[in-house]
């Protein structure tokens, strides 16, 4: 009888999930699982009673009230933190549940019941702090980007074994020492729990919390199996089971193996220095030029230092992508706060700008960075010679300073000499190089420097100082033309350009990312998605898996903003319609419209499905700034012609094209 | 032994139907699924309410309080915030 009715209840909840399929019926899915869950409290009230009813009684009425309330005032954007802190509660619950039991009837529970529980102590206890860590980065109250310790891999090995021998032991000890080994499991738990979590980034937090609610199902039934309750094991293991989908889907999303998400290769300080997609800073300027499609290729050699300073003024300004090469010859110059000023306008124009940093550049090691450090540089553009050499034959310039023998070709494509087989900085596959040294003598090997020979290389000898302080005049004063350029004329204004083209497009498809909810644009957008209408075009959605900080992100907050849900397309539905699409609208995103992602091997995003915005007649990017995303992929969708690049905060963007819109 | 092995075929068949059910449910409700699923996984209430259901010394009280309190937490805060963002999701049929 008594699993008869367990079985109706748990019929009930399965009803539940099943009206999930289609978000008409999905809101009584949502209250047929919470009737179900109501029964289930009611059963067990009613069949083992409440001997201690006060305490009972403050602690439902405090969760429900605390619970209703954050409800109700959590904000749309920040739902993956509250979903992450709820994950985190249930694993509270189950840990302490099993620990109750667990202290009671010890070694009476039978050897499945003790493992069970132990292994619910153990999860429940990774489930709340791992989820603790994934809410405080996602509500911004810690650091998102991954942080590893040193020798991270042995110390998740050695807490995991410490937690077996804890947990084996306790089979075996007396109630007294069994219980202290008890609050051990819990304790190394929570620990494994934020040396997994500490190690995960912002962008790939939608693993993690699909995960984590995987694992708060996994405790949950675990509790059912120490009580022997059928309720506990099946409602625990659908949400395993939700989690688990989740978990796989994401992955997929992002051609991530889930091991290589839990447990990345790479540490923080080896990351491509990408953060300013989640923390936008706010000094940076509204406007910048859009990215050029081409550079000049072979030039007649010049002559002349004014031309030279010139050529290399206008490479910079032309340049989306900029890398930067100290070398003791900077520190000797002291040229390193004229290095940073400069770094500081091309950041300022919206490129991206990076520090290339050999090992045995300078005197001692991490010497660069010390300097750079000193003068105010941002350590995360600071990147080492592995990370960054992938990224010189996508950059458009590469400025050495004052180095030599680190940028030197000779290294790797002669032999025989002293510096053969050495590591260098591949400054020479940049698209232009300008080199700001005090001569054209080799350097310490004494190895002449092939790359002062190259076409696509100017050289500026001199003090450094004086020759990157002059570059940096020359750009401020209007790139390589000797006559800078006034303002544009109105037709050229890329807003313009924009409105321009959406006002003639028939069918545009918007691509939100979490850009979008940062700016909290959607609600700006909408209204600009039902002015296009107006105009007869047809507008959709298009939203990729893993938009957003946890999966299905963007729905809820376009959604939130009255977006009908049938214009929101799925990446499958999405990618067929860009070729006959005439605007696609990218708002706040940037890897998952990449299209280096299927076009270029050996990314870190390479073989990740994308949205194909670069099949659309026309793209219009309103993104913060033309830096990479969370990848660290430059994307080349900024510089194709058909691209307008609008930079800047993308409530504002879209809120003028609303406004040119009116105009045109 | 027959009662772990109704366990473990509870778990599994849960697990199977669960997962052949949430496969077809359309990324456009990953959100939404995920926070109810979440709101259930606070399931454990039973376990926290069960521990009451004999006398309790203090410190049972004050553990089992906290896990009574965090599940109901986590329950009441998933239903509700998960049926918000339902509420969110409209049709145009259903507009018009």
């Amino acid at each position: 009888m008594t699993v008869l009715v367990d079985f109706s209840v748990i019929a009930v909840l399965i009803l539940g999930i099943r009206q999930f399929r289609q978000p008409a019926g999905a809101r009584l899915g949502n209250w047929l699982a919470a009737l179900a869950l109501g029964c289930a409290f009611v059963l067990v009230l009613f069949r083992h009673g409440v001997d201690d009813v006060f305490t009972v009684l403050v602690a439902l009425a405090a969760g429900a009230a605390a619970g209703y309330l954050l409800a109700r005032l959590v904000d749309m954007i920040h739902m993956p933190a509250m979903v992450a802190f709820q994950h985190g509660a249930g694993g509270v619950a189950a840990f302490l549940v099993s620990l109750v039991e667990l202290s009671r009837l010890g070694h009476g529970l039978g050897l499945i019941g003790e493992i069970s529980g132990l292994l619910g102590l153990a999860i429940g206890a990774l489930t709340f702090s791992g989820s603790m860590i994934a809410s405080a980065k996602l509500a911004g109250r810690m650091r998102q980007a991954p942080q590893a310790l040193p020798g991270h891999d042995g110390w998740v090995l050695l807490v995991l074994l410490a937690l077996i021998a804890a947990g084996v032991a306790s089979c075996f000890a007396p109630a007294a020492l069994a219980l202290a080994l008890y609050v051990a499991v819990i304790a190394l738990g929570a620990v494994l729990g934020v040396l997994v979590a500490m190690r995960i980034g912002g962008a790939d937090m939608p693993v993690l919390i699909s995960a984590l609610n995987a694992t708060a199902g996994v405790a949950a039934s675990l509790c059912g199996m120490v009580i022997a309750s059928q309720l506990l094991i099946a409602f625990g293991a659908t949400v395993a089971a939700s989690g688990s989908i989740l978990t796989l889907v994401m992955c997929r999303a992002m051609n991530r193996k889930f091991r290589g998400v839990i447990m990345p290769r790479y540490t923080a300080a080896s990351r491509p220095a990408s953060p300013a997609v989640v923390t936008p800073d706010p000094a940076s300027p509204a406007a910048a030029e859009p990215v050029p499609s081409s550079s000049p290729g072979g030039r007649s050699p010049a002559t002349g230092e004014e031309v030279e300073l010139g050529l290399a003024a206008e490479a910079l300004a032309e340049a989306g992508t900029v890398i930067l090469i100290p070398g003791y010859g900077m520190a000797l110059a002291k040229a390193q706060q004229e290095v940073a000023n400069l770094a500081a306008t091309l950041v300022a124009r919206g490129k991206t700008v990076r520090y290339a940093i050999h090992p045995v550049a300078g005197r001692m090691p991490g010497h660069m960075n010390v300097l750079l450090a000193e003068v105010g540089v941002d350590y995360e553009m600071l990147v080492e010679m592995e990370t960054i050499n992938e990224q010189f034959p996508v950059t458009d310039c590469a400025v050495v300073v004052g180095a030599c023998d680190v940028v030197n070709p000779a290294a790797v494509e002669v032999e025989g000499t002293p510096i053969s087989g050495m590591p260098i900085l591949m400054a020479h596959l940049a698209r232009r190089v300008v080199c700001c040294n005090f001569d054209r003598r080799p350097g310490y090997s004494g190895v002449a420097n092939s790359l002062y020979l190259r076409d696509n290389v100017t050289v500026l000898e001199g003090d450094a100082r004086h020759t990157v302080a002059s570059l940096h005049e020359r750009l401020l004063a209007g790139g390589g033309k000797s006559a800078p350029p006034s303002a544009p004329p109105a037709a050229e204004d890329p807003r313009r350009q924009a409105a321009l083209a959406l006002a003639g497009a028939k069918r545009v498809v918007i691509i939100p990312g979490y850009g979008m909810a940062l700016a909290k644009a959607q609600f700006t957008l909408v209204k600009l998605a039902s002015r296009l209408r107006q105009g007869g075009a047809t507008v959709n959605y298009a939203i990729h898996p893993v938009a957003g900080r946890m999966p299905g992100h963007m729905n809820v907050l376009l959604a939130e903003a009255e977006v009908e849900y049938e214009d929101l397309l799925e990446m499958e539905e999405a990618n067929p319609i860009f070729a006959e699409t005439d605007v696609a609208l990218v708002v706040g995103a940037c890897d998952v419209v990449n299209p280096a992602a299927v076009e270029v091997e050996g990314t870190p995003i390479s073989g990740m499905p994308i949205l194909h915005a670069d099949r659309a007649r026309r793209v219009i990017v309103c993104n913060f700034d033309t830096r990479p995303g969370y990848s660290g992929v430059a994307n080349p969708l900024y510089g194709y012609e058909k691209t307008i690049v609008l930079t800047g905060d993308a409530r504002q963007t879209a809120g003028d094209l609303l406004a040119a819109l009116d105009e045109v | 032994m027959s009662n772990i092995l109704l366990m473990v075929a509870v778990f599994l068949g849960a697990f199977l139907i669960g997962y052949a059910l949430i496969s077809r449910v359309p990324p456009l409700l990953h959100t939404p699924l995920m926070s109810m699923t979440n709101a259930i996984s606070a399931i454990t209430i039973l376990g926290a309410l069960l521990l009451f259901a004999q006398p309790t010394s203090l410190v049972e009280k004050v553990l089992g309080g906290i896990a009574i309190f965090t599940a109901t937490f986590n329950v009441v805060g998933g239903f509700a915030v998960t049926d918000r963002m339902l509420r969110l999701f409209r049709s145009r049929e259903r507009q018009s």
